[in-house]
């Protein structure tokens, strides 16, 4: 009972993460109709920034993270405009050459890691490593229970941003329907560059957590960009209020498998539950996909 | 009761509906419509936007399920069949908005339209015969991508004459287009009527309507409201009512 | 008219008769080393070739097909083991046949997934397979599987040209010259229209989609008997595919002669990188930039600069017809 409440714990503490790393991503598909495959590479990046602020300068996660999602905000801003020329070009296929073109960059990203700081795992260290405390049967570790409120404080950002502010308001309109918010004033291109921008400095944000809790090498961002998949997908493309529900089955799902059949398969599990949800429910299990 | 005697005696008729119904969520797109059409007839559908034409379309074709109803294509029931099975039985059909294969020629196009009917050995030699009953043997190495409007909508008509099919659906086959094209079109769809095929054909343009259709059906709030000639529809009461109470 | 095609034509008919020529002689001129980068090219244009039939024929861009090379290589590996010890030929049917196999029942219901969806629906397949590979034992798991060593460079390089070459003829017939080849195109280009003109789109998508994976699968095979050893990364691992897609791209998608093209520059590329400087892992950066380069500025590939290659598009289209 207690190791099962535990295994539940972390799988809600990773959830969270989970969540904050894919909200951006559905953002990015419901105002740009891109897939980025590069999603795990900015989480991956995102974990290299933070080792490498904390071995160089001694900066904290917690601390740099904030300087992490400026930072990688700047670039994705300025990669943004790239992205919709080609989603919005007059190639045959542009939604396949949008494809491509971040499966290129996923590439580059990974391919850049591992040339420049090889294969080698780097964990990042926190002043809140290894502390914990007691909850009745179960042992809360401070640094996860920190990182799944710093995803918190980063989702909820976001949906302030969203829904309370006049760039929200552009964002979902572009959302609905990028003709008509073109013919409303708004300027599509732009808006698209800064949505990219925010999505790549959240997910980013997430690769700190994420290099916290685990730690960071070339080879993660694969596994991460299926993460987001899988969460994308569980919630139907899109949809970001599906996220919220998908995170955390993922985050459970990817912990109880972990702890009572054996941390190997869970690669396996999860891939095969995202193979089959597309193969029986492409618009995801909430149904809530466009 | 009466349907079924009705199909017994016209059971050799190109194509048979009886009873279609397409419910989207609450909307009833089409509520119930019958109709026959005879062997080398031309029957025009009309009725004002949103009024079931293109739905009605898509559930012959097999392009949408349909709740209700059933179809037959020379006399034989193609209900609930897919869309490729259906066009083998002998439907083709052309699109409100170009469907052309865009990277491929216009005479691939051609060619393409051919792979499941007909002798596939004569396939270039047809292609060459609808290039030029259409005039647009001079744009055949072009993509299809690459074609005015216009030529899009002829190349669209020379694919489904490839096809050789015995029912042919089109739907606004001259909308928008240049009066030199819509002449060659209304010819070619003449020339194939002649040569054995029927037409039931979605068209908003009255002149168009007047010259080809041997009888007219209009459709409004999915069902036939009036069904007669040109001049009969013309003084139809129905008719204006459809048209006239809803501002088109 | 007549007479300039046909001039063209033998000229095209010369240049692969010189090729082949070349081809078939070069074992006795050049070094083992060289030897074996060609060989490295046959293979990976013959992949390319394979990809592209799903992915610039059928429109359908597959992220797994590492799964299939490596269905081949494990097939022929764990045969070839001593206690089995089934010879090497015997061994490539039967990887073919497990791969179509697999293709033909995942095909049905993993093409009705378009676009995005598809790819995400075959990387997770292929990710899928290689935890799998990576947890049986009789693949070996990461440890790897080591075959019966078989040093001829000669067959090798022989067996690589022959199934490249048949895959090229083959697919060149059957996508150029046949029905199904049109079949491909039509629904790439529009699949409800495709189906109105009677196309059984699923059958049609789900053949190519097995033929594809048949051809990968032999050289996954082949592969394995060359390298004498495997391992769940080096034969099913992402970097498979991704080197199959940028070859596609660079040389032009969905035409015949474009794999070929874009996997002799790619490849070529790899191995320089290799012998020069002695260090792989810039070469997936670069792959990365080459594929983000190509969806910029030149969409239909190396072959459109060709003379007599389909049209160029895009800013690199524009900007050629400009000068």
């Amino acid at each position: 009972m207690d190791v099962l409440l535990q295994a539940l714990l972390n799988g809600i503490l990773i959830g969270g993460i989970l969540i904050c790393l894919t909200v951006g991503f559905q953002l990015t598909f419901g105002v740009l109709h891109v897939i980025d495959f590069a999603v795990g590479g900015w989480v991956m990046l995102g974990g290299y920034a933070a080792y490498w602020a904390s071995r160089l300068l001694g900066i904290d996660p917690f601390i740099s993270v904030f300087f992490v999602f400026a930072l990688f905000t700047l670039i994705g801003c300025a990669l943004g405009p790239l992205i919709y020329h080609v989603r919005t070009s007059r190639y045959a296929r542009p939604d396949l050459m949008a494809l491509a073109f971040t499966f290129g960059i996923f590439i580059m990203m990974r391919g850049g890691a591992l040339w420049l700081w090889s294969f080698d795992s780097r964990s990042v260290g926190s002043v809140l490593s290894g502390a914990s405390f007691s909850l009745g049967p179960v042992t809360v570790p401070l640094l996860r229970l920190s990182a799944f409120g710093m995803a918190l404080l980063l989702g909820l950002g976001l949906f302030v941003l969203l829904y309370r502010t006049r760039f929200g308001l552009a964002v979902r309109a572009v959302a609905q329907n990028r003709d008509h918010a073109g013919l409303m004033g708004v300027d599509v291109k732009r808006v698209s560059a800064y949505v990219y921008g925010i999505y790549t400095g959240i997910t980013a944000s997430a690769g700190v957590l994420l290099a916290t809790i685990y730690s960071v090498n070339p080879e993660v961002g694969v596994r991460y960009t299926l993460f987001a998949f899988f969460v994308a997908v569980l919630a139907g493309l899109g949809s970001v209020g599906g996220v919220l529900v998908a995170g955390l089955v993922l985050g459970l799902v990817e912990s109880l498998v972990g702890t009572y059949v054996g941390t190997r398969y869970s690669l396996l599990v999860v891939f095969a539950t995202l193979y089959l949800v597309l193969l029986i429910s492409p618009k995801g299990i909430l149904q809530r996909g466009i | 009761m009466h349907a079924d005697t009705a199909r017994q005696t016209i059971s050799r008729s190109p194509l048979v509906l009886e009873g279609l119904v397409k419910n989207f969520g609450g909307v009833t797109a089409v509520a119930g419509v019958d109709l026959e059409v005879a062997s080398r007839e031309v029957v025009g559908v009309i009725g004002p936007n949103g009024s079931g034409k293109s739905t009605l379309f898509n559930l012959i074709a097999g392009m949408l399920p349909m709740d209700e109803g059933r179809v037959w294509l020379d006399g034989k029931e193609v209900t609930g069949q897919p869309a490729w099975r259906i066009a083998r039985a002998g439907l083709a059909r052309t699109f409100q908005i170009p469907s052309l294969f865009d990277n491929i020629s216009v005479h691939d196009n051609l060619m393409a339209a051919a792979v499941e009917s007909g002798d596939w050995k004569r396939a270039p030699h047809r292609a060459k015969e609808t290039m030029e009953m259409l005039e647009i043997s001079h744009v055949a190495d072009n993509l299809a991508s690459e074609l005015s409007g216009g030529q899009q909508k002829l190349l669209e008509f020379g694919r489904v004459c490839m096809r050789d099919p015995s029912v042919i659906l089109l739907d606004e086959a001259t909308a928008g287009v240049h009066p030199n094209i819509r002449r060659i079109m209304l010819e070619a769809i003449r020339r194939v009527r002649d040569s054995g095929a029927t037409f039931l054909v979605i068209e908003h343009d009255m002149e168009m309507v007047r010259e080809i259709c041997d009888r007219i059906v209009v459709m409004d709030a999915g069902q036939v409201v009036a069904e007669g000639s040109f001049d009969e529809i013309a003084d139809n009461i129905e008719v204006q009512k459809a048209y006239l109470g809803r501002q088109v | 008219m007549v007479s300039k095609l046909s001039r063209s034509r033998f000229s095209g008919v010369l240049a692969s008769f010189v090729g082949l020529v070349i081809l078939a002689v070069l074992p006795g001129f050049v070094d083992p080393y060289s030897l074996r980068i060609v060989t490295g090219v046959l293979m990976w244009a013959g992949l390319a070739c394979a990809w592209n039939i799903v992915g610039g024929y059928a429109g359908y861009i597959s992220f797994g097909h590492s799964a299939f090379f490596g269905i081949g290589a494990y097939v022929t590996g764990i045969l070839m083991q001593r206690d089995l010890g089934i010879p090497f030929l015997a061994t490539l049917p039967l990887g073919i046949l497990v791969a179509v196999g697999v293709a033909a029942a995942i095909g049905g219901p993993t093409m009705r997934l378009r676009g995005a969806y598809f790819a995400i629906a075959t990387w997770a397949f292929a990710e899928m397979l290689m935890q799998v590979a990576i947890i049986l034992d009789i693949t070996g798991g990461t440890a790897g599987l080591s075959l019966p060593a078989y040093l001829n460079e000669f067959f090798f390089y022989y067996t690589m040209l022959v199934v490249a070459l048949l895959a090229y003829l083959g697919t060149w017939y059957l996508l150029e010259r046949t029905r199904f080849g049109f079949r491909l195109k039509a629904l790439r280009d529009h699949e409800p229209a495709a189906e109105a003109m009677g196309i059984h789109t699923t059958l049609v998508k789900v053949q190519a989609f097995a033929l594809s994976a048949g051809i990968t699968s032999l050289f996954g095979s082949i592969y394995a008997y060359w390298v004498t050893f495997i391992d769940p990364r080096s034969v099913m691992g992402p970097e498979i595919t991704d080197q199959m897609v940028v070859m596609v791209l660079l040389g032009g998608l969905g035409t015949v002669w474009g794999p070929a093209l874009g996997a002799t520059v790619l490849w070529l590329i790899n191995r320089y990188i290799w012998s020069e400087l002695g260090d792989t892992t810039i070469y997936l950066p670069i792959l990365g930039l080459i594929i983000a380069m190509i969806v910029l500025f030149l969409p239909n590939g190396l072959i459109s600069l060709l003379p007599g290659g389909r049209r160029g598009g895009g800013l690199m289209g524009r900007l050629l017809r400009k000068l």
